[in-house]
């Protein structure tokens, strides 16, 4: 079978499959370098190697290609390679009504979808002038923590797992589970809510999430302990992170770090007290920080901000208002041209979303601003002089999702 | 709205601004010619009034007619997030000298830009594609690229397919979306 017949033939046809060579990812690209940095990376110094790691590697969170120019097992350099994921979310959204654009952001950060929502949906209620209803604010910080506390633990979960130790997963993944099941009776879904609505929630909260989340809270805080009792106490794991890609604090910032890694590095930035939005002033709470700025640092920050989460729910169970949780609005929504600009922080960062309005029902432009494709970018600083497997404990500890980084 | 930051602001650039400080809700815009971006952002990164050290978004947009570069800065000097808008780029070559000596970070921002926009940011030494693979000719989130089953806008007002997803040369005026000014 030549070339030319495999492009005639279709992508079931089995021939496909036993005459292709599985996908072998040569590390040096096949055309000349297109800019000065791809053509300093892509020439070899005495004793120096390049390797491709990915794109579907378990320790890539997701479908990333890394290009690695190693000196010995030492990291000189690195390149990762994305797009291996891009769906085009701005452009869909840019051809769908506001309504649309929510479910579209669904799926980007898969762990956190709330998160992507948020912002959305602020935006387009600065455009549309809306009053969301106290009631409705309250729910969404309500559920927007216990999803920030689901990632975080399951961002736990998978370092320990990038580092090899099975056990701390499973036990994620038993406190995560209860908190999607507990979400999804009010959701309908597990994973992508799509509950946040222009004007306020899809829905009141229920019995079955309350008796839930009443169960769950009274042992929350002891389950977190005991999780993270397993590898807090664990010296191969506090090893293999401590002092591993340090970041200052005047680079992160001006690496446009936000989130649990900006705070891990010592600034205590975080919108929800730097640029106040929802019901949060009236919230008591602290902002965790950190000041050695390793892995080690960044994983224990989530833990702290675990705890912070979980008092947060605490005081909007007992702050909840009665009232609506919808905003009257129409059907068809057509904000008047404008510009608006809305940031939420989110488990990983700062997620932000600047909507142009043009008088149509659609947005005219849809940007949509992602924090671990910034904390990705820094890689090539964190990693030089390690290893390939302190490579992994990096990228764990920035905790990256693929799905928001592509787009 | 924080009045005192658009005090400042017009004391300091009065004359480098395109149009009035703008502001609305918990933002406050300005707009500069393309070629003022680095002086302009300097200033507000560096001078203690300012001290914009924060670099929120940094995005592209099509207006249609014209191209513009958005910023979004954050300080703790100012309850606002402050926008700043580099406008009137050419749709044809859309130039704009690069931010990256004041913000690392904004390295890959700038390459998306250029990969959706083909907005070149003079000085950026890594501008290639960074989604798209290398061999892609478009510039998908420019208003004259159709999705294949954008029916409404298209000139032939039926489904296009794959290969022509860009609106003809001789296509007629009004089906290119303008606006957002």
């Amino acid at each position: 079978m030549t070339t030319t017949d495999h492009r005639r033939a279709s992508a079931d046809d089995p021939r496909v499959l036993l005459d292709e060579q599985a996908g072998i990812f040569e590390p040096v690209p096949p055309y000349p370098p297109r800019t000065e940095r791809e053509a300093e990376f892509y020439s070899l110094g005495d004793g120096e190697l390049l390797i491709n790691i990915g794109p579907h590697h378990p320790a890539t969170h997701g479908v990333m290609r890394v290009v690695m120019k190693l000196n010995g097992e030492q990291i000189v350099d690195l390149d990762p390679v994305l797009g291996y994921l891009h769906r085009g979310v701005e452009k869909l959204c840019e051809n769908a009504d506001l309504h649309q654009t929510i479910a579209y952001l669904d799926p980007l950060e898969y762990v956190s979808s709330l998160f992507c929502e948020w912002p959305a949906v602020m935006a387009y209620e600065k455009l549309l002038d809306v009053e969301v209803p106290r009631r409705a604010e309250y729910i969404r910080v309500l559920t927007g923590e216990l999803n920030r506390v689901s990632s975080h633990l399951l961002a736990m979960g998978f370092h320990a797992l990038d580092l090899g130790g099975l056990t701390p997963i499973l036990y994620s993944f038993i406190e995560r589970d209860e908190i999607v099941e507990m979400l999804a009776s009010i959701t309908g879904q597990r994973m992508l809510f799509n509950y946040f609505r222009i004007g306020g929630v899809n829905g009141d909260l229920n019995h079955e999430f309350m008796s839930r989340l009443g169960d769950w809270m009274s042992r929350a805080t002891e389950q977190v302990e005991a999780n993270v009792g397993l590898l807090n106490e664990n010296e191969i794991f506090v090893r293999r992170n401590r002092g591993i890609g340090v970041m200052d604090p005047e680079t992160a910032i001006a690496m446009c770090w936000t989130g649990p890694n900006l705070r891990a590095s010592g600034i205590p930035f975080d919108i929800r007290r730097a640029h106040p939005y929802s019901v949060y002033p009236e919230l008591d709470f602290d902002i965790p920080t950190r000041q050695e700025g390793d892995s080690l640092a960044r994983y224990l920050l989530r833990i702290d901000e675990v705890k912070q989460s979980l008092r947060i729910i605490d005081q909007c169970l007992h702050q909840m208002p009665d009232g609506p949780v919808m905003a009257k609005l129409p059907r068809l929504l057509r904000p008047r041209p404008g510009r608006a600009f809305a940031a939420v922080e989110g488990p990983r960062g700062e997620y932000a979303i600047y909507a142009v309005s043009d008088g149509t029902d659609q947005p005219f432009r849809f940007r949509i601003h992602d924090p671990s494709f910034l904390h990705l970018q820094s890689f090539g600083r964190l990693v030089p002089g390690k290893l390939i497997a302190d490579w992994m404990t990096v990228n764990a500890s920035l905790d990256p999702i693929m799905g928001g980084v592509d787009k | 709205m924080d009045r005192a930051i658009r005090q400042r602001l017009e004391e300091r650039f009065g004359e480098v601004l395109a149009g009035p400080v703008r502001q609305r809700h918990d933002e406050t815009e300005i707009r500069i010619a393309p070629g003022d971006v680095p002086d302009v952002l300097r200033a507000l990164h560096d001078e203690p009034t300012f001290d914009f050290r924060l670099l929120a978004d940094l995005a592209g947009v099509d207006t249609g007619d014209s191209m513009q570069v958005v910023y979004h800065l954050w300080s703790a000097t100012s309850p606002d997030w402050l926008r700043v808008i580099a406008v009137g780029l050419d749709r044809d070559s859309p130039r704009v000298p690069t931010i990256v000596p004041l913000w690392p970070g904004a390295e890959w921002l700038e390459r998306e830009a250029y990969d959706m926009f083909g907005i070149v940011f003079e000085g950026n030494r890594d501008l290639r594609r960074i989604f798209m693979p290398p061999d892609y000719q478009s510039f998908p989130l420019r208003k004259d690229f159709y999705l294949p089953d954008d029916a409404a806008r298209s000139p032939g007002a039926g489904v296009r397919p794959m290969e022509a997803t860009h609106a003809p040369r001789n296509a007629p005026a009004g089906s290119i979306r303008r606006g957002g000014t």
